[in-house]
Formats: C-alpha cells, structure tokens, sequence
C-alpha cells in the first residue's frame, strides 16, 4: 500500500511539472501585458515589465520560476504588489474550501440518502419521483440553478442573503446551488448500483438464509455499491475543492473561483500559474485519496496492495 | 444485439427517449427556422423598444438595446447546439480512437498513454478553457478548441475498459485464429460491441459541452459580440437582473430544456443499456 | 412424517410481451431424514421449483399452490429450511469476510453473544470439513477455492438450524475429485444430524450417489417418480430411458473407438512402410507458466493427422492454456510447437496484444488450426449474424484468390446445413440460437476454414445430456468425413473414454500419464489418473454409492512453484523424493507416465524386455 502511494505521488509530481510548464507558456501567450490598464504609456510598462524581469529570455524566466516552485515559492502577485501568492491563497482557498466541503457533504448525505430510498422504497411513486427529480436537477447547470435560487429565495422572498459569506445562512443559497447536480448524480449511481447488486446471486443466499431485505441492504449490498458513487465523489469534490467559480461569481464570494477569473482577467502571469499549481496539486491528492479509499474498501485490492 | 434494431427499440419503446427526442427536434426546427423567417433580427438594436416586457411582437420581450429577445434566444439557442455536438462529436471521434488503440495495444503503449491521459484530465478542465479563449481570442472555434483539450478523456477511458474486456472475449480469440487481421478485429469485431456505452456517452458529452460553453459566456469569456450564445445572452441580462429577470429567464429556461433533454435521452439509453446486459 | 410438502405448485413468468408457464401443478415431500432427489435438464424447471418453495421468486413471477409446507407450517427462508446453490462464488458476499456471513447467520437463528456465534460458526465450519476454521473465518470468499467456498456454503446452510436442506446443483461447478468429497459431506451431513435433503441437480450419478427417491422433472411437470432403484433400475416414463441411456452413452458413437483404433493402426502401418512422416502437431517440453503456479510446465506430445486426442485434467490442470498455446493465441516460455515439422516460434518475445507474448506471425497456422470453445454464446460476436461471423473466418482465408460475396455466401449455407442448420439460419443473430444450437454454429465456425487440427475445449461440458449426445455425434461424423485431427479437452473421462483412441493425462500443468485410452482408462498407472477415474459417479445408486473421496482435505495440493511431483500431496503413494525431485516420464511401448513408482530407483533394474504393470 505504501509502495502504491509513492508510486502514484511520484506520477503526481510529474503531472505538475508539466501543468506547470504548459501553463507558463500558455500563459505567455496571452496578448497584452499584466500593467497595461487604461492609459498607462508604453514606457512606464517596459519599465515596470523590466523591474519584474519579464524582458529577460523566456527560458531563463521559466529556469527560475521552476527553480521557486520547486522550493514551493510561487512568487509575488503583480496586481497587488506586495502580496504573495500564497498569501492570496491563504486568504481566498479557506472561503472556497469551507463552501465546497459543506456542499460536498450534503450532496453525499442527500444523495446516498435518496439513492438508498429509491432502492427499498416498496411505492413506485416514490422510486419514480426520485429518479425523474434526480434527471430533473442533473439536466439543470449550475448557474442556471444558482440565478434562480437567488432570483427566488434572495430577491423575491428575501429568506437569504444574497452576497458574502459572512454567517451561516449566507452560506444556505451557493451551497444548495453547488449541491443540487453532484446530489443528483450520486442518487442515481447510488440507487442503480444498490438495483444491481440486489439482483446478485448473494443476496438470493442471503435472503434464503433468513436474512431480511433491510438488513441484506444495509450490510451486504451497500459494501459493494460504493464503487460507482466514490469513482465520481473523487473528481466531484476536486472540482468543489478548487474553487466553484459559479457560486463564487454569482453569490459575489472571495474564493479561489473568484481570484483565478480575475487574475486570468488581469493577465496576472504568477497568480495564474500559482494557482493553477495549486488546484492542480488539490485535484491530484484528492483524486489519489480516493483511490486509496477504493482500494481499502476493496478486500481484493487490498490484500493485492499489502501483498506486494 | 443488433445496434440498428436496438436502437429503433429503444426510441419507439421508451417514452422518455421519445419525449427528449420530440423536445430537441422542436429546438432544433426552432433554431434554424427563427433566424430565417422571425421579423426580427438577432442583432438589430432599436432604441424606442428597449427593456419591454413579454408581448405578442416580442414573445420574450427585448433587452436593453432593443433587440428581440426571441429571436436571440433561437439563434443562441442554435450556436450553442453546434458548439456542443461539434466538441462532443471530435471528443467522441478522439477518446474512441485513443482509446481504442490504448486498449488494444495493451501493456507498455497502454500505460504511456493513460499517463499521459492522466495528467491532462488532472487538471481542472476550465482551466484550459478559459486559457485557450484568452490565447485563441473569443470565438466558436477557440471555445471548441477549449473543450477539446480534456473533454476526450473519459470517453477514452470508457472505450479503452471496452475494448480490454472485449479483447479477452472468447469470439476475439476465434477471430484471432481465423487469422483476420488486427485492425479488422478492432474494428469489426470489438467496437460494435462498445458502441453502447460510447452513444450513452456521446449523449452525455454534447449536454455537457453546451453547459461548458454556457458557462463560459456567462464569465464573460465566451463569445463576442454581436454572436451570441444562450450563455452570452444570459450574462448580458445580469446587470438588470433585479430589474428585468424575464430577459433572463426565457433563455434560461430554453437551456434549462435543451439540456434536459439530452439527459433524458441519455439517461433512458444508460438504463437500457443496463437492463441488456442484465439479460 | 414429511417434513416439506409441495402440493400442485404453478409458477407463471411473465413479462411485457409474453407469459411463460414455468411450472405446471407440481408436487413433491420429503420424509424425516431422507434425502430425495429431482432430476432434470436445463430448462426444466427445477431450480425455479427450488426457489418457489423457498419463496424467494422475483416480481415477474406468478405463484400459486396449494400449500407449501415445512413441518407443517408455512415456509418462510431460513427456519427450518436452508438452501445452497450452485455457483459458490457468487452466492457468498465478496466484501464480507467469511466469517460474518457465518456469524449473522447464527444470530438470526439462536438469541447469543457476539462469541458464542462465532464459538458456533467455528463449529460449523469443523463440521463442514474445513480445517483451521480459525484462520477461515477472517478471510474473504475470493482467497478459497471453489470447493472450500461450497463447504462454507453448507456451514451457512447449517446454522440455520434447518430441518431441510435443499441443495440446488451443490456440485456442478466443482472438479470430480472434489465433487466426490462434497457428496460425502452432504451424505454424513444427513447421517450425523437427522436432516432431510433435497438435492436438485441435472446429473444422474450424483443422484444415484445420495438419494433414495427420486423425482424426474421435464419442462415443468413431475413426469416420474419412485425410489432410486426403480429410477435406475426400471425407469418406466420414456424420457427417464433416453436420460440415463444418454449419460451412461450405451449406444456407440458413429465412429466407434475400436474403429478409429483399427484405422489409427492402420495408418501407423502405412507411416511405417513408407518414409516416417512427422507428426501433425508436436509439443517439445513446452512451458508457459503464469505468476507462481498457473500455466504448463514440460509437456510433450505428438498428435497424428486424423486421430482423437484426448486431454484430461481438472480445473487449474493447464488445459485451457495448452490449447491457447496450440492455436497460437500464446507462445511458449520454452520447448518448441511443432506444425508439421515446422517449428514456428519466431514471434518470441514479441509483444502482443493481450499483455502476453505471442506470436506474431498472425497466419502462423493460417487456420488450420482451430477451436471449439466451451461457452458457444461467448464465442460468437453477438454485434455479427451468424452468416457474416462465418464470412469473415472465409474472408481471412482467401489470400489472393479472395472469394467473392455470393461464393462466400454459399459456402457458409453448405456449412450451415453440415451442422445440420438451415441456410437461412445465417441471418439471425446468435442470441436468437439455443444452447445446442449456438454450439453448432461454433462447429461450423470452427470448420470454415477447413482445419486440419480441431481443438474442443470442453466444448460439450455445458450442454445438456441429451443435446450434447447429438452434437457430439454430429462432430464426429465430420470429423471422420474430413479426416480432422482432433484434440478433446475435457475433465470428462466417461466423454473422453467414448471417442478418443489416445489420452494425456495433465495434472496441475505436467503430465501425468499418456497412453492408448483403452490402456489408460482401464488400467491407470499414475495415482492421479487412478483417483480421476473413480471419481467419476456412475448412474447407478449401487455403484455411486461406493465412490470415496480419495483425499480429505484440499487446498492443499501443489507444491510451490515446478518442485517435485505436482499430486504428491495428496497422493496415498507419495514417498519423499516425490516432494524433492519431478519424476521423468517414464516409457514403456506406448505408454508413458510420470510417477516415481515407474522409475528404475523404485522398480529395480529392469532386463530388456521388461513389461511393467501398474504399481498402484
């Protein structure tokens, strides 16, 4: 097991490397330059593209900045000057982050929930309701999702707050707008996997044995029909993790989403680069955790993994 | 299991098949006929008829330069369908070639290029997206472009499990020993057999690249004016949301649908498609 | 006093198009403490009969009876009725250790503490002959054999506590030796605790092993019923007649061993009058291993043109993998194949598609070599009609001279018709086939592109006595016609026994024994064809009944990787150079074995015209 892990940070750390060099170039390719705003002359931004050695060979730009990350400094920001870029993650990830483990969790508690019902519900209305209502949200994107929720609820019936995240009903509105497609999902992962391992030769033996359905459900079925639902939590919660850009931008929230649309906006060549390195890094250790988490629950991986 | 029959099966047997299929049909005509023959322009501004609310000339009022709504609406509504079936189409033509190739080459081949796979589809795909429309310059292509950098990834995944289990088939043996070539197996004897689950995720794809595409504009990184996508039309009735929420919620409403659609469609075939394998 | 009671129970499937009748008004008892058998071909409707009284039938189907009794109650799973299937892989859960599914068990069944369930369980599974239950109980169902996983199986079944056990196929998927020592476990099972047993199962001799009654099922009715002996003995319904007639193969085969003796023979004689020809196909000390212990090692044969070559073995003997060797899908680690005198290992080292070397030239054989695989549905495309399967084996073969559309199409109806299809049958899709009929069109598949070697991979075990005597004879009839070498994989020594004129015997990847089958069969020398062959249960309760395990305790066999003697473990005759040293084959005239009992250190030294008899 330990083995495997070092050998999928490894393959993790290559990944960065090469995120990081393609975003560098890519970056670059922008047009325009990061101090070019409004009437600025050309000169003072030669000048200050001169301080910030941006005039020096691409190569060697890029030599150095490889050579700061691989320290872990990601530089200064060239927006706000005398800020870093870890600062500015320090600051913007906590909001994002907080956001995106509460909309994760009801998602997974929601969804697993409603999956399960749909499985044992013995009333048709309700195994169809769940699963028209799960195809209704999943066809519904997020910001369509996130307007109306604010249109509603916000504007209209006034319940919420519309901006900020300042006490625990701001965060009712993003978190129910970021939550609804990824609970949508995962009740419908859930609730097939569940008809499908119900339909397994294990349970008939289960069942033949005494055992009854709730019970067959809750400590035979369910160990088994996870697989599906964490192969998507995995990439789902990288994706809330690293910053929703929707709720962010709609909900007026300083968070992770936020900062990279505006820096990419900016051309804010290091903050780009600082944190695309970043969510870069969060997807790859979210996606490896999951993997681990897969292969534990998995007695055959496991046994495989400590084998070896 | 025949793909042409399994197909007029599923579309005439399954209600909710049907349903999306009449739905897009209909946005389908909708966006190609409005354009065409609405008296109104997408693009033409007036200013005597600003911000006027849902009436009969203007089914869906008009925005705050005077442009019919509907008639943008049905214009958005047709270049977010080209973009999405375009990206899902090249995605799709991509992920089962690479796919394909990873899968039936097998070991060392298979692993370089899932790694390489891997790393691409690490990064958060926006990500790409956002970069390639600020390099490429706002338009269609760059936001295909865009879409097509990762959006191969899991289709390859898919075909790749595909063709792996296929391959280990005993009728892919039989065919190995009749001496057919490679390429003819490949092609002959394995990927008609995938071609379920790739439809199930094609379908899938072009909902999820308008989305995307939506989103973009939404940002304000999509396309330029005066095109406009549903997203774009969106993005511009945000600063009078409050004021004038119909100029968003017509075309909301429109995605919302088209959308849904597509995931009826999909859903219904991925639950056949379980049901046959069941069989 | 019967202790379960079935009286005139229906059971109607029904689905959106159609309703079936699966059952139609049966019933059956079983007394205290008697054992009592149904017997039946697929399709007949047994095992939904089985699951009917159990109660656990799905939505689509309708039940009814007139009462489904066990001890005069109502029958509800699980008390004082208990059930094992067939497929022990499947029926276990793969997430939960063994010994949970034990344990749970147990407190449905008995108001007791965490540990006394699990004092229980061990219990069980000493009873269910599993040595070191301790060691059993943490471990999942994947990491036991199959015959391990039937044995827990019962020990589930048995802490329910039931007064009847029903056992659905409770040995189809398992080898003959172990399916003897299951029979036995089942046998003083009923003996030790005074259940009563229903044992359902499409094979007459483990019927004949176990019951005292017998009831004979076809397409959903009781069409027979009687104590073994009038069963067996004096069967009076027609169709009990054809069954047994069918598994015991009484009527010859077309191409009767004797004949295909004689005319093997008779083609010795001609090799030997004119200059020696090379065999058809020739194994030189060919290896091919997998991991520690899976694959071949060592084996060499010669297969002659226009003979039937049998290959015994159990699961895990290495069969599969000499065929997949034969037909070039592998190439061997080491040794040499043979075709024709032409030795065709160029493609070493090569990597091919499945992750394994392989050969590359992909017309090595150019087709004349082909398989007949034990799943027929598995081997057919379900994506391509059976015409356009049939058309690409031609397509492959043409070479230049490609035939054309029309040519093609006709050869596949001639072939068609051969396997005694209709032409138009070539527009259907292989899922539209029955089982029998699936397996013809692999036949026909396999003989489109006109092979001189034919290779059946079990390719009979699935079907069916009755379908599979037809099959059979239809393959042996071309085969004759055509002159087609044929190489018979089988576990099945009563099937080998009936159409082969020489046999290998493989055990755990070497081989045993080989010899002229006659020989082999009637007089083995190595002591894994010896168990072998009296592992095989006859249709008949008398002979059936005296069928003993040969060895207790599995799991055991095989020693680590190509050391010794792979059966020395469980091997009565086992010295310790069996455990040190792999014993040679040893040649006297036609036969050849590989057992230590044979060798000069063991027999003495032997004068020139020494005639060695069997040691065992």
């Amino acid at each position: 097991m330990l083995a495997y892990t070092f050998k999928r940070l490894a393959a993790g750390l290559i990944s960065l490397f090469v995120l990081a060099t393609v975003t560098f170039f890519l970056v670059r390719l922008i047009p325009g330059s990061p101090f070019q705003s409004g009437s600025v002359s050309s000169q003072v931004v030669e000048a200050v593209e001169e301080e910030y050695g941006l005039n020096a060979p691409l190569f060697d730009q890029y030599a150095a900045y490889m050579g700061n990350l691989a320290r872990g400094d990601l530089g200064i920001s060239y927006q706000e000057p005398d800020t870093t870029v870890a600062e500015i993650i320090g600051r913007t990830w906590p909001v994002t982050a907080s956001l995106g483990t509460a909309a994760l969790l009801t998602a997974v508690i929601l969804g697993t929930g409603l999956g399960i019902l749909r499985a044992v519900s013995k009333r048709k209305a309700v195994r169809e309701g769940i699963a028209a209502g799960g195809m209704l949200l999943a066809g519904i994107p997020n910001f369509a999702a996130a307007i109306l929720l604010l249109l509603v609820f916000s504007v209209k019936l006034k319940w919420f707050p519309s901006a900020g995240l300042l006490s625990p009903a701001h965060y009712v509105l993003p978190v129910a707008a970021l939550m609804l497609y990824p609970m949508a999902v995962i009740s419908r992962l859930t609730g097939n996997a569940l008809a499908a391992e119900m339909d397994r030769q294990y349970v008939l033996f289960a069942r033949a044995k005494g055992l009854g359905r709730g019970r067959i459900l809750f400590t035979h079925a369910l160990k088994n029909a996870w697989v599906p639902v964490l192969n998507y939590v995995g990439p789902a919660s990288a994706f809330l993790l690293t910053g929703s850009f929707v709720a962010e931008s709609i909900f007026t929230i300083p968070g992770l989403g936020r900062e990279f649309v505006s820096s990419v906006t900016n051309r804010d060549y290091t903050l780009i680069l600082g944190l695309t390195v970043f969510m870069g890094t969060v997807v790859i250790l979210v996606n490896l955790a999951t993997d681990l988490v897969c292969a534990w629950l998995d007695p055959k991986l496991r046994r495989s993994y400590s084998g070896k | 299991m025949n793909i042409r029959k399994e197909t007029a099966r599923l579309v005439r047997g399954n209600r909710q098949v049907l349903a999306g299929c009449v739905i897009l049909g209909i946005w389908i005509l909708l966006a190609v006929l409005v354009p065409l023959f609405w008296p109104w322009s997408y693009s033409e501004q007036n200013a005597e008829i600003r911000n006027q609310a849902v009436s009969l000339p203007h089914l869906f009022g008009t925005d705050k330069f005077g442009r019919d709504i509907f008639s943008r609406v049905w214009y958005g509504a047709g270049i977010s369908l080209l973009i999405g079936t375009a990206s899902a189409l090249i995605n799709g033509c991509v992920g089962v070639a690479f796919g394909a190739a990873a899968g039936y080459a097998g070991r060392r081949t298979d692993m370089v290029m899932m790694r390489a796979a891997d790393i691409i589809a690490s990064i958060p795909s926006m990500l790409y997206v956002i970069l390639i429309t600020l390099v490429a310059g706002a338009g269609a292509g760059s936001i295909i472009l865009g879409l097509c950098v990762a959006g191969w990834i899991d289709m390859a995944r898919i075909v790749r499990g595909e063709i792996q289990r296929l391959k280990e088939t005993d009728f892919a043996a039989a065919a190995r020993m009749e001496g057919i070539s490679r390429i003819r197996i490949l092609r002959r004897h394995l990927l008609p057999n995938a071609a379920g689950p790739i439809l199930v995720n094609l379908v899938f794809m072009i909902p999820h690249a308008i989305f995307t595409e939506a989103f973009l504009s939404f940002l304000g990184l999509g396309l330029e004016p005066p095109a406009a996508s549903l997203g774009t039309i969106i993005q511009e009735a945000r600063s009078q949301m409050l004021v004038y929420p119909y100029q968003m919620v017509c075309p909301l409403i429109v995605l919302c649908v088209m959308l849904l659609a597509f995931h009826a469609v999909g859903t219904a075939a991925e639950g056949q498609l379980r049901r046959g394998k069941g069989r | 006093m019967s202790i379960l009671e079935v009286r005139n129970l229906s059971v109607q499937y029904h689905t959106c198009q159609e309703s079936r009748q699966a059952l139609d008004g049966i019933s059956f008892s079983v007394g205290e403490g008697e054992t009592v058998g149904i017997v039946g071909e697929s399709g007949s409707g047994k095992s939904t009969a089985m699951l009917a009284v159990m109660g656990l039938l799905g939505d689509s189907a309708a039940v009814s009876s007139d009462g489904i009794t066990v001890c005069a109650r109502p029958v509800q799973p699980g008390r004082d009725i208990a059930m094992i299937l067939q497929d022990s892989l499947n029926c276990l859960n793969p997430a939960v250790k063994i010994g949970r599914q034990i344990t749970e068990t147990v407190r449905i069944h008995r108001k007791c503490t965490k540990r006394e369930a699990k004092e229980r369980a061990e219990e069980l599974l000493d009873m269910a002959g599993i040595r070191s239950p301790k060691l059993r109980m943490g471990q999942y169902p994947f990491e036991l054999s199959g015959g391990m996983r039937q044995r827990v199986a019962i020990a589930i079944a048995l802490a329910c506590e039931p007064r009847v056990i029903i056992a659905d196929e409770p040995t189809t998927a398992l080898d003959a030796a172990v399916q003897v020592q299951i029979l036995h476990l089942l046998k003083r099972i009923v003996e030790d605790t005074g259940t009563s047993l229903l044992v359902v199962s499409h094979d007459m001799g483990v019927i004949a092993a176990l019951c005292s009654r017998v009831y004979v099922m076809k397409t959903g009715r009781i069409i027979e019923a009687g104590t073994a002996e009038e069963i067996f003995y004096a069967p009076v319904h027609e169709y009990t007649k054809k069954l047994l007639r069918d598994t015991k193969g009484h009527k010859p085969f077309p191409t009767h061993p004797q004949e295909v003796h004689l005319q093997e023979e008779h083609l010795q004689e001609e090799h030997l009058r004119e200059k020696p020809q090379p065999p058809l196909l020739r194994l030189e000390h060919v290896t091919k291993v997998f991991g520690t212990d899976e694959g071949i090692r060592d084996v060499s044969m010669e297969i002659r043109a226009g003979e039937v070559y049998a290959l015994a073995g159990e699961s895990g003997s290495g069969k599969t993998t000499l065929a997949r060797l034969l037909t070039g899908l592998l190439a061997p680690d080491d040794g040499k194949i043979l075709y024709r005198g032409e030795c065709l290992d160029a493609g070493k080292g090569k990597r091919a598609w499945n992750g394994k070397s392989a050969w590359n030239g992909k017309r090595a054989w150019n087709g004349k070599i082909q398989m007949v695989f034990q799943d027929a549905y598995g081997s057919l495309n379900p994506c391509l009609t059976v015409g356009q399967a049939l058309g690409e084996a031609l397509r492959a073969q043409g070479g230049k001279d490609r035939l054309t559309p029309a040519e093609r199409r006709r050869r596949v109806e001639e072939m068609l018709c051969m396997a005694g299809l209709s032409p138009e049958d070539a527009d259907r899709y292989p899922d539209e086939f029955s089982g029998g009929e699936r397996q013809r069109i692999g036949i026909a598949r396999a003989l489109i592109p006109e092979p001189e070697l034919l290779i059946c991979d079990e390719a009979f075990s699935a079907l069916d006595a009755s379908t599979r005597k037809q099959v059979l004879d239809l393959l042996l009839t071309i085969q004759k016609e055509k002159k087609i070498a044929c190489l018979f994989i089988s576990h099945d020594l009563a099937l080998i026994r009936q159409v082969s004129s020489r046999i290998s015997v493989l055990c755990q990847g070497r081989l045993a024994e080989s010899g002229e089958t006659k020989d082999v069969c009637s007089d083995p020398w190595h002591p894994y064809t010896k168990m072998l062959l009296n592992s095989v249960l006859p249709p008949d309760p008398l002979k059936a009944g005296k069928v003993r395990p040969v060895f207790a305790e599995e799991g055991t066999q095989g020693t680590d990787s190509g050391k010794g003697c792979p059966f020395a473990a469980s091997c009565g005759y086992a010295m310790k150079c069996c455990f040190e040293e792999t014993p040679g084959p040893y040649r006297f005239g036609s036969r050849e074995t590989a057992c230590f009992l044979y060798s000069e250190k063991h027999t003495g030294k032997r004068a020139e015209g020494y005639t060695m008899t069997s040691q065992i």
